[in-house]
């Protein structure tokens, strides 16, 4: 019963302070949202076709960039408009239809496009698609020409002669086909990705750097008057335990919940997604607790907590998808319980999986939690009677 | 201005000292800089993408495929390509081993040359879709020319009947080796953005410097409420003087961690921030700025506890939008422009045409934003704290 009591006082303490408030609940959102905003559901490489002249062949060309799949084509009103982009990172490469393209073609004569880029390998592999469509334009003219040299007539009438012949014409195609698993389903939403990942970061993060609070309660006095009252230094840790896991499992529920309501996020299976983030919740409160009952000033343990949660975040693949890692750092990330339970929450999100298919995962996480909370409540055990 | 300097000094002693401070201005960037380079650096280097060719046919169109094509694709490398059998590709590319891998059907050079239909086949894999994307403009760059040769010979036979077959063969081969009428050329453009070392490195930088120098003007706060500040007021020292010793607290911390990131990302992670001038002028800017925005969060504080909060919330959501921890300025959406109310994005930018040849007149737009910044938050901080220092 005590225990609970120094729980919900632990909670409490949490969530009086405002500016707790803003990091639990308003930031994770804006992060969510800048993101998902900014980089959610951006796949293909960026193309800026820039296209002053007029005419049938630069509009088909236009099209057929704007078609092609693996380009996301973007039409830019000058060249140098284009070229910032490129500079800048907003676009892998530029390319740049001359103004009397038509008319050049028209009069037979040979056209050649600037592919502007920064000419690193994405650059190049964007390059391959676009002088295909580019290829593909260049062989019916010159089918069109050669058949006004035989047949007689202007350059428009030919290429719809070509055009006509080639439907009619047993062709050499290309057919694709596409196999294996995706790692990301194309029904993914934008914000569905990096949702788990952004989880797991802040209940970490939060766990940490609420843990502070151990630190108040000893500098303050508190754990020495709890000491001193008939309470066993075991329910002072099991409510220390408690309160530190409460916060952490509050600051979960809320960015699940919330961003499944604000933005729409997908969690899969709810049994397997709660007991997940619980599992998740309890390494993160061990954690917490171990560096609250280690760390001597609050400031100190401000900073080491922001680095172990930042750092551990972005190795355990909170901050980019596990499956982006090297094979030996993707066997590295596994060292940090971040990427057991990101393997956890694909395994429900991407694949539709249930509690059945996450239990290795809550394995490893309960394993890391047990561990951290016994060192923590040697840790705590060890400051209290000291104090 | 001596006493400026000795408050200045005591509070700069009294910082060194704190070695938490230490800890969050210089250690914990630097560590994450480091962290952040060494696990995304990688994933943001592109790779060429694996290919692999299946030659059920043997015959001369696919080896011309081979030794025209992929060869040429294969020493840029944009691919690479390796040849395999027909199960042994799909299953790599089906486990996500292979990006794709293009399958000729046996009898396929004999079926183009008497042009009865015929496909070569693509496999791409679901996790590659750009892989596949590429893998497919390849065979259709390849296969439009010898469709044309087809399409010329068919439309001359049918619009002049009684053409012999050897001015078709002669059409085919006109289209064959025709000059390509549009072709496309590849211009290099200097590429403005940070690589990714050095956009950690001064991500991280600059992120942190708000919570250095949020030291100065919050330390009237602190040195209110230790009663410190009634007996320096009581001293024979103007009012000026204390704020310009408290400033210069903020600007001398910010600078020095600054060019202590700078100096130590360069030796020990490879970053490089380009043009000296111009770097400097940027941190001087940027403390500045950063200088600007806390005194005036703390002008709105009651205590050093609030000041300390606020100033961490404000510091968070700049750098969040500001891109100090993801690279918003390149995503191309609206969020790149939002974030230019931040000066984390300008600095950014500035470094960032810093990169290649830009030197100091490259600097100067991201130098007056930042500069506008700290004008405007240092004019009604100092408005506002006014109050603090008479009380």
């Amino acid at each position: 019963m005590t225990s609970l009591k120094i729980a919900w006082v632990n909670l409490r303490r949490t969530f009086r302070d405002r500016t707790n408030l803003f990091f639990l609940v308003l930031f994770p959102f804006l992060l969510i949202m800048v993101l998902g905003l900014a980089f959610g559901g951006q796949t293909a490489p960026r193309l800026a076709v820039v296209a002053t002249g007029s005419g049938p062949l630069t509009e088909q060309l236009v099209e057929e960039l704007e078609a092609s799949s693996g380009l996301d084509a973007e039409a830019f009103d000058d060249r140098e408009a284009a070229v910032t982009a490129v500079e800048q990172g907003r676009a892998e490469g530029a390319v740049v239809v001359p103004e009397d393209y038509d008319a050049r073609l028209a009069g037979g004569g040979e056209v050649v496009l600037d592919y502007v880029s920064s000419a690193d390998r994405t650059a190049q592999q964007t390059g391959t698609i676009v002088a295909s469509v580019v290829d593909q334009q260049a062989a019916r003219v010159t089918v069109a020409r050669v058949l006004q040299e035989r047949v007689g007539g202007d350059l428009d009438g030919m290429l719809a002669l070509t055009d006509g012949t080639a439907e009619a014409v047993p062709d050499v195609a290309v057919a694709a086909t596409i196999t294996g698993e995706t790692v990301f389903p194309e029904d993914l939403g934008r914000f569905d990705v990096g949702a788990s990942g952004q989880l797991l970061l802040f209940i970490f993060v939060t766990s940490m750097t609420a843990s502070t609070a151990l630190i108040e309660t000893r500098k303050l006095g508190v754990s020495r008057r709890m000491y001193a009252t008939p309470t066993s230094v075991r329910a002072i840790v099991a409510g220390e335990a408690l309160g530190r896991i409460a916060v952490a499992v509050l600051q979960g529920a809320i960015i699940m919940v919330g961003s499944a309501l604000l933005f729409g996020v997908t969690w899969g299976s709810p049994a397997a997604a709660a007991s997940l983030m619980l599992a998740f919740a309890v390494v993160a409160g061990g954690a917490g607790m171990l560096m609250g009952s280690l760390a001597t000033s609050t400031e100190q343990a401000i900073a080491i907590g922001l680095l172990l949660a930042l750092g551990m975040g972005a190795l355990g693949g909170s901050m980019m998808p596990l499956e982006f890692f090297t094979p030996t750092l993707y066997a590295v990330a596994h060292v940090t319980p971040h990427a057991w339970a990101a393997d956890g929450f694909a395994d429900l999100i991407r694949r539709d999986g249930g509690l059945g298919d996450v239990v290795d995962e809550l394995g490893v996480l309960v394993a890391y939690g047990l561990v951290l909370f016994a060192a923590a409540s040697w840790g705590l055990r060890r400051s209290i009677a000291r104090a | 201005m001596a006493a400026s300097l000795d408050i200045a000094a005591k509070d700069l002693r009294q910082r060194v000292r704190d070695r938490s401070a230490i800890l969050l201005a210089i250690v914990v960037p630097l560590a994450l800089a480091a962290i952040f380079s060494l696990l995304f650096g990688p994933a943001s280097t592109p790779r060429p993408f694996e290919y692999a060719v299946v030659d059920q046919d043997g015959g001369p169109i696919v080896a011309a495929f081979e030794d025209e094509v992929l060869d040429y694709l294969e020493s840029e490398e944009i691919v690479s390509v390796e040849a395999m059998g027909e199960e042994e590709a799909r299953q790599a590319v089906s486990d996500g081993d292979l990006d794709a891998a293009f399958v000729f059907p046996a009898g396929f050079s004999e079926a183009v040359q008497s042009e009865r239909p015929v496909e070569v086949e693509v496999v791409g894999s679901a996790d590659s879709p750009t892989g596949t994307d590429v893998a497919r403009s390849i065979a259709r760059s390849f296969v439009a020319d010898l469709d044309a040769a087809r399409v010329a010979v068919a439309a001359v036979a049918h619009q002049q009947a009684g053409t012999s077959e050897d001015e078709l063969s002669a059409i085919a081969e006109q289209v064959a080796t025709a000059p390509p009428p549009v072709a496309l050329r590849d211009v290099s453009a200097s590429a403005k953005v940070l690589d990714t070392k050095t956009y950690f490195a001064a991500g991280m930088a600059v992120f942190f410097l708000l919570f250095t120098v949020q030291f100065g003007v919050s330390s009237l706060l602190e040195e209110r409420s230790d009663g410190t500040l009634a007996r320096l007021l009581a001293a024979p020292v103007r009012r000026t003087s204390i704020l310009v010793g408290k400033l210069l607290t903020s600007i001398v911390l910010g600078v020095v961690s600054l060019t202590v990131l700078v100096v130590g990302t360069t030796l020990l992670l490879g970053a490089t921030w380009g043009d000296p001038l111009g770097v400097a002028l940027l941190i001087l800017a940027g403390v500045l700025a950063g200088t600007g925005i806390t005194s005036l969060v703390a002008s709105f504080a009651r205590t050093p506890e609030q000041a300390g909060s606020w100033q961490a919330v404000v510091a968070v959501t700049l750098g969040l939008l500001g891109g100090a921890f993801f690279p918003i300025q390149q995503s191309g959406s609206f969020m790149a422009t939002a974030s230019l109310v931040t000066p984390h994005a300008w600095f950014l930018r500035g470094l960032g045409s810093l990169v290649g040849e830009g030197g100091v007149v490259d600097v100067l737009p991201a130098v007056a934003a930042l500069l506008c910044f700290a004008v405007v938050t240092g004019a009604v901080a100092m408005t506002r704290i006014g109050r603090v220092v008479a009380l």
